[in-house]
């Protein structure tokens, strides 16, 4: 633990239902925490009943482990390394999409992950969401292709056909891992042959690499280890007669892959499962593999598991390429401290989270609360990234919208304790040095999900995590007694603390909101609220989903505001931000808290903008950091600097309470072409300017052709061909729209995706589980934002009355306000 | 004070908060003779009240749309109190600073008068200075068909009617606008009878009081019970008081109330306070009937996402809206040490009648808090930039559990003494749980994120307030430097966050110009010179 060079910090990541728990309970099992014959079935990491119930990981949880590495495999570790013992830090994460917020949380304080790929079902859109994650953070990548049982036992391919799925499936991997390579992390692929696949049944319990493989032929080849790896993989190709190596088929030679690989597993299978006893014997000899007496008397599958972990163990073989292929912190962090800190690269935090230095000033960065037993309160997770963490010494504690230099979001406070989380049980410790993850007792009441603690007064903020879900799905929640009100509010203090994604507010009418990824993320969090969290029934009402208002064209006419003392005129067209600037401000690309002349700078260059308009923005809004903008576009109009302040405020309100349907607005640009100011400062306060500007703004958004986005769900389904049908006809129904559908080679199995409205969602898969007999499984994750077709100033339109109905229900008037509302004439 | 428009504003600023109030205009009555204004305006018994009173500076107040009418019945009362006893000094007031539903003191004051007399609708709150007389004018109304459709809808729609045990209707309390004050005896006679008809209403008890037509600063009156009960006797107000003693026995909850009058503030507050009791409005203009009750959860809900947000507010501006309701002095005393007691920093500001663009110009300022009549304290922010609280809300908002019972209350006194029962409450309960959560932040209901609270008047205020709170800390802050101080003022704080903070001083920079003549004139054009 002191030693960072040899702690590995690593989270598990797949699609849902590729394994990840189970696997990780051979890791696990390895380490002695559970008995080797329950691993693959306890679900170690499962800590929570309802996890059990479901058989889904809902949270993320981190284990920490010892491994000892045998001496010569030392040697194949690439990075410095300090004796042969290292610290495993492993965090299992969910793999249900509605709780990808959990899998960011722990690529945070993770530098390699583990991707687990279902042999069958190949690379799922989860694969692919969590990979793009994990290679954002600058994570290594190494994978495990799983399930491999099932290949052999319920699909009976034959050994080249397996072996055309590996391949199949690793180059989908790497494909992945290609586009969303970053420079900086070096080849990143995954390979076979340098020992960073790995395959295995994590049901089983058994898994391997070539390396395994390669140990067990290289002294009987007589060649080099690395050599005989590379030659277990690929187009190699082995003529037993003739004893060569070539690099085709021709002349009866047999891929190495299969013949040393392959053979050896399929003849075990083969032997156990169709009951020729007989061969088990010399076969097991051959292996190297002892039974106990009691084993001998298994049978079937029993016995197939078994003789395989014994020949194969999985924990072994994973943990040795973890340690192997996987960065240390103290190599990690070299690397990742760009992306980790906000501050500037030369001060005294960002050199000592560079060195990974246990001497430098304390950087940790809390990526997440995880509840205790003792009700309401929380341990804070997360990773020592510099110095050395310990209880008593006062540290400071910065929220994340904490600016270095001001008393905002900042306390002075000791850690009570330090504990190693180890899934549902903790242990506590004395100190904790850099490289480590840790829980830390004492400090949730200062930070509501994420935050960094640090003794560096000149520290500034670790990057806050950007989540690839937003909660786009609302219901609003009641009391039954009014007199529970207090323990709903304590109960939702909770559940934002509990969960790093899920959002409470309460809206302009005094309903609670709580606001999820998707409708099995907030039945979750609705369930904690209502049994943990508040401990109090509740009403909870129909899902609702969050809409956007936009603008279409620019403004027809230039709009014009005059303030209530009639003095003073603003002049304002709108008009729609790229699509593309628009997600670079939501990704956090472009934002608020850039230089102005670097932000210029992207604009023109990659945005196609004016560089003086670029200069002249004055604000993002809503709550300073949306995607809408204002910008001065005013030729020397006289105390402009003045009023700015009221304009943002104006600007700012505008953009959250949009002028359709009080949503939110997005894309959308002001130009504040002109302005009229009276000559007298008392004249032009803000009492005159603030409710201007924010008139001013709903006219030229009423002026440009408003629209309504609404959030759409990228949908994945698997099925076999006979469910097409009824996937069809589902999504037709609920204004779904298919844009691929591929057939999964080698398998019966269909890939379906298709876009479908967040709105129409609700039930969705209830639905397509009827309609296809239960062969369909979706998977959605909220993709992007879809301009409806048609005006909600059109009357009688589908959109005029959606908006009708937010109005109302938001209890404010049901038309649209008229433009002469808020339009002026001269 | 005259009734002189103000000079550069048209009629679309009309305070947008004032709407409800005018809304219930008595019908200009230009084309009325004598005689009959003389009895819509209650001449004689103002002459009767006035020679009876011995008062001799008379203030006649009256709201704007009403002003038409201030001649005529200014001629008429002239004339008959000086038939009976000449030299009294009439005057008639106009353009209220505050709501014209008080009786503005202080316009009454610079006349010097003794006695105000209020025409048009009122809120009825106690005055602080100055006798009112009330004069409400005589709407018209079909007492039968009033009395008929009320009734009827209490037996359709009331869910509670015939019910068993709890829940069960035990009695009706009829309320009105003052404008039918002069029928409210036959309304309630009409009403009685139709009650006792039905045999599934017969035990129904109703209750109805009477509405002073005069009230006097000095003497509580008993229509106006200085501590409040929860029996529905006591809540004073246009259209709710005393009723007759049986009331006592009756909780509110189990009264379904009768409401004859327009859409008004006095039906919001009143369906405000008793929103767990069905509420019957019978609207004299359409002559229908509707059950209130709905529409209110919906006022609530509002109000308390209002006072969620004012949770959130470390700087409190405390609007006076009013000066002429009685306890509003000792109630603003309370608020203040309330908000000081919470460290919260408080500003006072009198502004007359409110609109966006008055307070938008206090940008430092959080959260309002509204100290005026029952009719007036109630303002729906939507239009404002931040949230405008009643000192009810205020309390619920500084009392650091949630409590939002529904339970609301309007009316000063009660607010008071109420506060003063959980100031008692919540000084033990501090008294424990003072010590080191000082910093802890704040978690936000309404964005859902940890807030960090900041604490004004530590320093000097604290000796001030806490006799008991002189630990050696205090005293040595008190010695700090002038550093210290500035972090206590939220306007310097909001100052500094501006990006414009003031024109920039080039002391010494430029050369000294000679002094001109600038320019004059009022702000909407100005005389070059």
């Amino acid at each position: 633990m002191d030693k960072p060079t040899n702690i590995r910090n690593m989270s598990v990541i797949a699609h849902v239902d590729h394994g990840k728990s189970t696997l990780t309970d051979s890791l696990v099992s390895k380490a002695g925490i559970i008995a080797a014959k329950n691993a693959g079935d306890v679900r170690f990491t499962d800590t929570r009943d309802d996890e059990k119930e479901r058989g889904i990981t809902i949270k993320s949880t981190a284990i920490s482990m010892y491994f000892e590495v045998s001496k010569e495999d030392l040697s194949a570790v690439k990075q410095k390394t300090d004796g042969t013992d290292f610290l495993i830090n492993l965090i299992d994460s969910p793999g249900h999409v509605d709780f990808s917020s959990e899998v960011t949380a722990a690529l945070r304080v993770t530098d390699g992950a583990l991707v687990v790929v279902d042999t069958i079902e190949g690379v799922c859109v989860q694969t692919e969401t969590v990979l793009r994650q994990a290679l954002t953070e600058r994570i290594k990548p190494v994978l495990v292709i799983n399930k491999v049982d099932r290949a052999l036992l319920e699909l009976q391919v034959e050994k080249e056909e397996l072996f055309q799925n590996f391949r199949r499936v690793i180059e989908n991997v790497n494909v992945i891992i290609s586009t969303y390579n970053d420079p900086v992390l070096g080849d990143v692929q995954v390979y076979p042959d340098i020992g960073t696949v790995a395959f295995g049944s994590g049901l089983h319990g058994w898994a391997f690499t070539l390396r395994q493989f390669a140990n067990r032929y290289a002294k009987k080849f007589g060649v080099d280890k690395e050599k005989m790896m590379a030659r277990l993989w690929g187009d190699n190709f082995f003529n037993p007669k003739t004893k060569k190596w070539a690099k085709t088929s021709e002349g009866g030679g047999e891929r190495a892959f299969n013949m040393f690989v392959l053979d050896p597993i399929y003849k075990v299978f083969d032997a156990v499962m169709n009951f020729k006893k007989d061969a088990i014997g010399p076969m097991l000899e051959k292996l190297d593999v002892k039974l106990a007496s009691e084993e001998r008397e298994l049978e079937g599958k029993a016995l197939l598991k078994v003789i395989m972990r014994k020949f194969l163990p999985a924990g072994d073989s994973l943990l040795e390429m973890i340690v192997i292929s996987l960065p240390s912190p103290a190599t990690a962090q070299r690397y990742r401290v760009e992306t980790l800190y906000e501050g500037p690269m030369d001060d005294e935090s960002a050199i000592g989270v560079r060195d990974c230095d246990p001497k430098g000033p304390l950087m940790l960065y809390i990526s997440k609360m995880v509840p205790t037993s003792d009700k309401g309160r929380f341990y804070a997770f997360g990773r020592v990234f510099s110095g050395t963490v310990r209880a008593g010494p006062k540290i400071r504690i910065q929220g994340p919208n904490y600016v270095p230099g001001k008393k905002d979001d900042l306390f002075i406070k000791s850690v009570q304790r330090t504990v190693l989380m180890m899934g549902r049980y903790v242990e506590p410790i004395e100190d904790c040095p850099c490289g480590n993850i840790v829980g830390l007792v004492g400090i949730d009441q200062f930070l509501l999900k994420s935050g960094t603690l640090t003794t560096s007064e000149t520290a500034h903020n670790m990057k806050v995590m950007k989540f690839s879900v937003s909660p786009v799905v609302r219901v609003s929640v009641e009391v039954k007694n009014a007199s529970d009100l207090p323990k709903l509010v304590e109960g939702l203090k909770r559940l934002s603390k509990s969960d790093p994604c899920v959002q409470t507010s309460v809206s302009e009418t005094g309903e609670h909101i709580v606001a999820g990824a998707g409708e099995l993320h907030l039945e979750i969090c609705l369930k904690d609220l209502q049994e943990d969290h508040a401990g109090v029934p509740l009403k909870i009402s129909d899902p609702v989903v969050g809409y956007r208002e936009t603008v279409k064209a620019e403004s027809s006419i230039v709009a014009l505001a005059k303030s209530q003392n009639k003095h003073n005129r603003l002049f304002v067209k709108a008009l729609p931000i790229d699509e593309e600037l628009t997600k670079a401000i939501e990704s956090g690309k472009v934002s608020a808290r850039d230089d102005f002349k670097a932000r210029a700078r992207i604009l023109a260059d990659e945005f196609g903008w004016d560089v003086t308009d670029a200069r002249k923005i004055w604000c993002f809004g809503p709550e300073t950091t949306g995607p809408n903008l204002l910008v001065d576009v005013t030729k020397g109009v006289q105390y402009l600097n003045e009023i700015k302040d009221s304009c943002i405020a104006g600007f700012q309100w505008a953009t959250k309470e949009g002028v359709c349907a009080e949503e939110n607005m997005r894309g959308v640009r002001f130009n504040v072409l002109d302005v009229v100011l009276h000559t007298d400062a008392i004249h032009r306060g803000g009492g005159q300017i603030i409710p201007t500007t924010r008139r001013v703004c709903y006219a030229a958004a009423l002026l440009a052709t408003p629209g309504l986005q609404e959030p759409v769900y990228l949908v994945e389904i698997q099925c076999p061909e006979n469910a097409i049908g009824g996937i069809y006809s589902c999504l037709n129904k609920r204004r779904g729209q298919v844009f691929s559908e591929e057939q999964r080679p080698g398998t019966p199995m269909f890939t379906v995706k298709a876009y479908l409205p967040v709105m129409e969602s609700f039930g969705f898969n209830g639905d397509l589980r009827s309609a296809t007999g239960g062969q369909a499984f979706p998977q959605s994750v909220f993709d992007h934002w879809e301009l409806m077709n048609g005006s909600p100033l059109d009357k009688g339109s589908k959109i005029e009355e959606l908006v009708r109905s937010i109005r109302v229900r938001k209890g404010l008037k049901p038309e649209i306000p008229a433009l002469d509302t808020y339009y002026d004439k001269l | 004070m005259s009734s002189t428009e103000n000079t550069f504003s048209s009629p679309s600023t009309d305070p947008i908060s004032r709407t409800p109030l005018t809304r219930t205009t008595l019908p200009l009555n230009a084309t009325l003779s004598k005689a009959e204004l003389s009895d819509y305006y209650e001449v004689q018994r103002t002459v009767d009240e006035i020679v009876q009173g011995g008062f001799k500076r008379v203030a006649l107040q009256f709201p704007d749309e009403l002003l038409p009418d201030s001649v005529p019945i200014y001629r008429l009362l002239k004339s008959g109190i000086d038939q009976r006893k000449p030299g009294v000094e009439l005057y008639v007031l106009a353009d209220t600073s505050y709501g014209s539903c008080c009786a503005d003191e202080v316009a009454a004051q610079h006349v010097d008068s003794d006695v105000i007399v209020h025409y048009g609708h009122a809120c009825l709150s106690r005055p602080y200075r100055l006798p009112v007389i009330y004069v409400f004018g005589k709407k018209p109304l079909d007492v039968r068909d009033c009395a008929a459709k009320l009734v009827s809808s209490v037996l359709e729609n009331s869910e509670k009617l015939g019910g068993e045990g709890e829940g069960r209707l035990k009695g009706v309390v009829l309320r009105h606008d003052v404008g039918y004050t002069y029928k409210s005896e036959s309304i309630v006679a009409e009403i009685r009878d139709r009650l006792s008809k039905s045999p599934e209403t017969s035990d129904l008890k109703l209750f109805y009081s009477h509405i002073p037509t005069r009230l006097n600063p000095s003497v509580p009156t008993d229509e106006h019970p200085t501590s409040p009960s929860p029996s529905p006797a006591s809540v004073s107000g246009p259209t709710e008081s005393q009723g007759s003693d049986e009331g006592e026995k009756v909780g509110m909850e189990d009264c379904a109330i009768l409401y004859v009058g327009e859409e008004s503030m006095g039906l919001t507050n009143l369906c405000m306070m008793y929103s767990s009791s069905e509420i019957h409005t019978y609207t004299p203009s359409t002559r229908t009937t509707h059950l209130s009750s709905t529409s209110t959860n919906k006022l609530l809900m509002k109000r308390y996402a209002a006072v969620q947000k004012a949770r959130d507010a470390d700087v409190w501006g405390i609007l006076v809206g009013t000066l002429g309701v009685a306890s509003y002095l000792p109630l603003l005393t309370h608020i203040r040490n309330l908000l000081r007691k919470s460290h919260k920093k408080s500003y006072t500001i009198s502004l007359g009648k409110l609109n966006p663009s008055k307070l938008a110009n206090f940008a430092e300022v959080e959260a309002w808090v509204m100290v005026a009549c029952e009719e007036g304290s109630l303002v729906d922010s939507k239009e404002f930039l931040k949230p405008i609280v009643t000192p009810f809300e205020l309390e619920i908002a500084l009392r650091e559990k949630e409590s939002w019972t529904g339970r609301y209350v309007l009316d000063f006194e009660s607010v008071l003494s109420g506060q003063t029962e959980d100031d008692e409450n919540e000084k033990e309960a501090e008294s424990g749980e003072e010590g080191d959560d000082d910093e802890r932040p704040m978690f936000s209901t309404v964005t859902g994120k940890y807030r960090k609270v900041k604490k004004f008047g530590l320093d000097n205020g604290a000796d001030r307030i806490e006799e008991g709170d002189k630990d050696g800390r205090v005293v040595l802050r008190n010695q700090d430097n002038a550093v210290g101080l500035l972090g206590d003022s939220a306007g310097a704080e909001f100052l500094q966050s501006r990006t414009f903070q003031g024109l920039e001083r080039r002391e010494g920079e430029d050369a000294p110009s000679l002094l001109e003549q600038g320019r004059s004139g009022i702000a909407r054009g100005y005389h070059e010179v």
